[in-house]
């Protein structure tokens, strides 16, 4: 689904990214974690274009990210992205947020947009917010509309930037659980996150990365038994501790 | 006060706003809003990240901002009508007439300075907003119109009205053309009556009302337009 080949990427003469490969099956769940500045997050947005990257290729469902000549919109309209800080739309409603994508790239009629976007939300248990501003719900709730937000345009994959990392402690859980639900129900998940408790119950494979590079890329019974390199025993024991 | 004589005010009103008042309000209008959607385009341009948009955008707000307005204002009365008939493929210059010749010159020239104000605007919106955007897959111009624009316009809102109270009180500068703005439209007056104290007390007086006014009211929208995050 989707396939990361030698990719390296340059921010001047500073490399963040270097020679990275790794693939992500349909409906495996992977978790990218490492220290901050590893190049995790960089890694998670070249694979639907928010950053460009200088060498290798990354394939999204056959397509490739960093041709030219790929229809960006239209691919990106594919795969879903949740970011640490929500991004919702703060001038649009909730409803608003939901359907605008909707109507404006997948030319869904309105009605239809907004019976989609009502029964997300549902989903994610926040009906009752459906006219609401962003800017009047809590951290948790806005990153569950921005989880609906993204399933509304049926993607084939989602990304998911740090999404728990801006959230107060008492709300992280009502994200994660939201995530966890999705990938029991086999959705392709690339998740970039800390929660290694997340990664326990649903990954399938966790990727380590420090200072650009993929460290370790293995099965999640093998990373959390017996991680390989001295680097992510280390992380593991800073993280895991408390 | 025995040498003043204000009948003359209550006299030449109806005058003064009928046909002075109406000229001013109409082109601070019309300026204004070609000058917001001509300096949001600029402002766009000024941040794309094709160099030469930005180096030519970049080029006519400085040479805008950088030559007095009242030569702005000769300028384009005398060269509007050659550019036109060179536009149009006429051989003689058109006829363009002081109100608009007017109109064109100060939404060129102000469309500089709301530029800026929208840049600001612009930049001020996070980029997250632009990544959230285009990860859902709206394009460039979909982003800017749903996204990016309607926000930087709300937040920047004070200052383009306030910009625009500048514009209002720089449009007395037409005399230069002989049209006939509310300061005209009194000049008139005192020369005729031999008026000159009163008339421009009163014209002071209306332009600080005016501007005072809505000075105050930009200030009291500020608190109440802000987009709850």
């Amino acid at each position: 689904m989707i396939s990361v080949k030698n990719v390296s990427k340059w921010y001047g003469a500073f490399q963040v990214l270097a020679d990275c490969s790794t693939e992500v099956q349909k409906g495996e769940v992977v978790v990218v974690c490492g220290p901050s500045g590893s190049g995790k997050s960089t890694l998670i947005k070249c694979v639907n274009a928010l950053e460009p990257f200088q060498e290798g290729e990354i394939l999204v469902d056959g397509i490739s990210v960093g041709d030219p000549r790929t229809d960006l919109p239209k691919l990106r309209s594919r795969v879903g992205m949740v970011f640490q800080h929500f991004e919702l739309f703060p001038h649009l409603t909730v409803t608003e947020n939901l359907t605008l994508a909707q109507i404006k790239v997948l030319n869904r009629q309105k009605d239809a947009a907004v019976a989609k976007g009502l029964k997300l939300l549902e989903r994610v248990d926040l009906s009752a917010h459906k006219d609401k501003f962003p800017g009047n719900l809590s951290g948790g709730q806005q990153q569950r509309v921005a989880i609906a937000r993204a399933l509304c345009m049926d993607p084939i994959a989602m990304l998911f930037d740090e999404p728990t990392s801006a959230l107060d402690p008492e709300m992280i859980n009502e994200v994660l659980d939201v995530m966890v639900e999705l990938a029991q129900e086999g959705m392709t998940m690339m998740v970039v996150t800390h929660e290694m408790g997340f990664a326990r119950k649903v990954a399938h494979r966790v990727i380590f990365m420090d200072s650009g590079r993929i460290v370790e890329d293995a099965p999640k019974e093998e990373f959390f038994g017996t991680p390989r390199s001295e680097r992510a025993q280390l992380f593991l024991s800073k993280i895991l501790q408390h | 006060m025995s040498g003043f004589d204000f009948d003359v005010i209550q006299r030449s009103v109806w005058y003064l706003f009928r046909d002075g008042m109406t000229f001013t309000v109409t082109l601070t209008l019309m300026a204004m809003a070609g000058g917001i959607v001509f300096g949001t385009l600029l402002a766009m341009m000024r941040l794309a990240s094709f160099q030469p948009l930005a180096w030519v955008a970049g080029a006519y707000v400085n040479l805008m901002r950088s030559v007095p307005l009242v030569l702005v204002i000769f300028w384009f009365f005398f060269l509007v009508p050659y550019i036109g008939a060179w536009v149009i493929g006429e051989k003689t210059p058109i006829k363009v007439g002081a109100f608009w010749s007017a109109v064109i010159t100060f939404t060129m020239f102000e469309a500089a300075y709301y530029c800026e104000i929208m840049r600001a605007g612009i930049q001020s919106i996070a980029r997250g907003q632009v990544a959230a955007s285009l990860a859902l897959g709206l394009n460039y111009w979909q982003t800017m119109g749903h996204i990016v624009l309607p926000q930087a316009f709300r937040n920047m809102v004070p200052v383009l009205l306030t910009q625009t109270i500048i514009l209002f009180q720089d449009t007395s500068l037409v005399y230069v053309i002989s049209a006939t703005d509310f300061l005209g439209a009194a000049a008139k007056v005192a020369n005729r009556d031999y008026r000159l104290v009163e008339m421009y007390s009163f014209v002071a007086l209306v332009y600080f009302v005016i501007s005072f006014a809505a000075s105050y009211y930009v200030r009291s929208l500020q608190g109440r337009i802000a987009v709850v995050r």
